[in-house]
């Protein structure tokens, strides 16, 4: 299939003033400011083909979001190139974003004080949406997303999975062959989070929609990602599957044993220390067990290790490319 | 066609964000109406002690006053969105725009228009112009009538393009409120009487730093004509209705260039 995003060795670096603590250091802060440099992506390349849902994560401050605002045309990267359908994004603005849909989880882009069907309508005309297919595409969203109840409560009166169920929609009514989520699931329950996937899910299968996802939920990149990307102090350190890196790096293994008395005990091995075998025969050497179920790894687990450095991941340029 | 939808729907939804606060709208209106009100008055009291200033009776004066008002009344939601627009960056707002397909400036215009203050200023603007056009001498004719328009127009041009300068401003500071209210808003308290009134530096800033003396005073001079008039050149107010085009145009140039510095550095 052919390449939908292909991201060539983009940075993005900022020049932060340094300030110091203290009077004086506050009066010299306005005449004389000391400046470093923050490195918000660097030296990132990827390259996303039709139809893919990538799941794309960090910690805070990684460069997720700056990495979305290249890719939808919002900065210039100062270095590198983005070439999405065939458009430089940040050159060719106003055609380029035709084809894009864009979540910003935080931000929303509905008006506050009117119902939710007053912005669509907004977009209606903002992209040129015939009647025919504005109609449709609004009918079947509303339905999937279960909004007929609240399309036409003034968005301030929505709760926090009802507004973002319909700043999903507005980002979506003009059939974008292509979707920036960024953190389109921050702060909601279990119930909102389900419907917002397989929403998502369903929008790509029908529709080839090809998906950018960020998120700190892993729940959402497991059920929802083909493949995941992580980004850390603005470097690219993972590019692959979810499968892979579970079983890559997941060493420790967690043992539930249930005993011949009925009791539970829960164990966690570290393979690395000794294999599944030697873990085993030590288990069954010491213990009457009547039943066993080895847990597979949480990636919620995995990506911490990550993220603090436990685990160190192979040369990502060698992977997922 | 469609940009015409896009300002339709903005403004249809203005119109049904202040009609879920019915009381509070009608309360702001008055507020805005009493508080501009208060200009006036001021006015009113100190041309009942000296009769003229420069030579202008108080129904000229009002008429002065009116056109700032009348002109006022259309910029503030035309442009409302640019008045916070610190604010606008600041959360965020702005990069919304930026991934939509249309131009920057057409989906900010008529965006949250103020349609307290336009009808505070307008209701304004329209007693004042009520009051004094009878009582000032004017010929109304098919030219007056004309000049009139066209003058209206471009003060609303000339503010409009002063705010967009303000906001282009963001691109480069981030926090503009405090130059935008030195060079605004005193300067409009100035626009309020006659200019000859005032030293020869405010004069100059006032016709050609923030051009509020094409706004009222040169276009009034038209169709009043008083003796003050003498100390500026003529073509002043021949010019006054199309100067608004050119600071628009001028501020359109700007902002185009400014916009350019938030692709590379963002909020």
């Amino acid at each position: 299939m052919e390449n939908m995003i292909m991201v060539q060795d983009i940075k993005k670096y900022y020049k932060v003033a340094k300030r110091e603590k203290g009077m004086a250091a506050s009066l010299r802060y306005l005449f004389n400011r000391k400046y470093e440099i923050k490195k918000a992506v660097d030296d990132v390349s990827f390259s996303i083909k039709r139809g893919e849902i990538v799941g794309f994560i960090g910690p805070n401050g990684a460069g997720k979001s700056t990495t979305i605002k290249i890719l939808s045309g919002i900065l210039y990267p100062d270095a590198g190139d983005v070439n999405i359908k065939g458009y430089i994004p940040y050159k060719q603005r106003k055609q380029y974003v035709k084809n894009i849909g864009v979540v910003f989880g935080q931000k929303s882009q509905l008006n506050w004080d009117l119902p939710l069907i007053e912005s669509f309508e907004l977009m209606k005309f903002i992209y040129k949406i015939p009647q025919e297919k504005y109609e449709k595409n609004l009918k079947q969203f509303s339905e999937l997303l279960d909004m007929e109840d609240f399309i036409n409560q003034p968005v301030r009166q929505l709760s926090l999975g009802q507004r973002m169920r319909g700043d999903i929609v507005a980002a979506l009514l003009h059939s974008p062959e292509i979707v920036f989520l960024d953190e389109p699931t921050i702060g909601l329950d279990v119930v909102a989070k389900e419907k917002i996937r397989e929403f998502i899910r369903y929008i790509n299968a029908k529709e080839k929609t090809t998906i950018i996802f960020t998120t700190h939920d892993m729940q959402d990149i497991e059920k929802v990602c083909d493949r995941l990307i992580i980004i850390d102090k603005g470097k690219k350190i993972y590019d692959g599957s979810i499968e892979q890196i579970k079983n890559k790096y997941a060493n420790s293994k967690t043992i539930e044993i249930l005993l011949e008395n009925d009791e539970k005990e829960i164990q966690t091995f570290d393979l690395n220390v000794a294999p599944m075998n030697t873990v085993m025969e030590n288990l069954f050497a010491q213990k009457n067990i009547k039943d066993i179920s080895i847990c597979e790894p949480e990636i919620d687990g995995i990506i911490r290790d990550i993220y603090e450095g436990r685990v160190v991941l192979d040369d990502p340029t060698a992977e997922g490319n | 066609m469609g940009e015409m939808r896009i300002t339709l729907q903005s403004i249809k939804m203005s119109f049904r964000t202040r009609l879920q606060y019915r009381v509070d709208t009608l309360v702001a209106t008055l507020a805005v109406f009493i508080r501009e009100s208060a200009n006036i008055i001021a006015i009113y009291l100190a041309l009942l002690k000296f009769d003229r200033i420069n030579g202008w009776n108080v129904n000229e004066m009002l008429f002065l006053y009116s056109m700032l008002f009348l002109t006022y009344a259309f910029v503030v939601s035309l442009f409302a969105d640019l008045r916070q627009f610190s604010d606008t960056i600041r959360e965020g707002r702005f990069d919304r725009l930026l991934v939509r397909p249309r131009g920057l400036l057409l989906q900010l215009i008529l965006n949250n228009a103020d349609l307290i203050a336009t009808a505070g200023h307008g209701t304004l603007g329209i007693l004042l112009f009520v009051i004094s056009a009878g009582r000032v001498g004017i010929h109304w004719n098919a030219a007056t009538i004309l000049y009139y328009i066209a003058a209206i127009i471009s003060g609303i041009l000339i503010q409009g393009g002063m705010f967009i300068i303000f906001s282009s401003l963001c691109f480069y500071f981030v926090e503009t409120n405090s130059i935008r209210s030195i060079f605004y808003w005193n300067m409009r308290k100035f626009a309020g009487y006659p200019i000859s009134i005032y030293h020869k530096v405010i004069q100059v800033v006032l016709i050609y730093v923030v051009p509020f003396a094409f706004v009222n005073y040169f276009p009034a001079q038209y169709l009043l004509r008083k003796a003050d008039m003498a100390n500026y050149n003529e073509v002043y107010i021949y010019i006054a209705p199309v100067v608004g085009v050119v600071v628009y145009a001028a501020a359109y140039l700007f902002w185009r260039v400014s916009v350019r510095r938030y692709y590379s550095t963002g909020n």
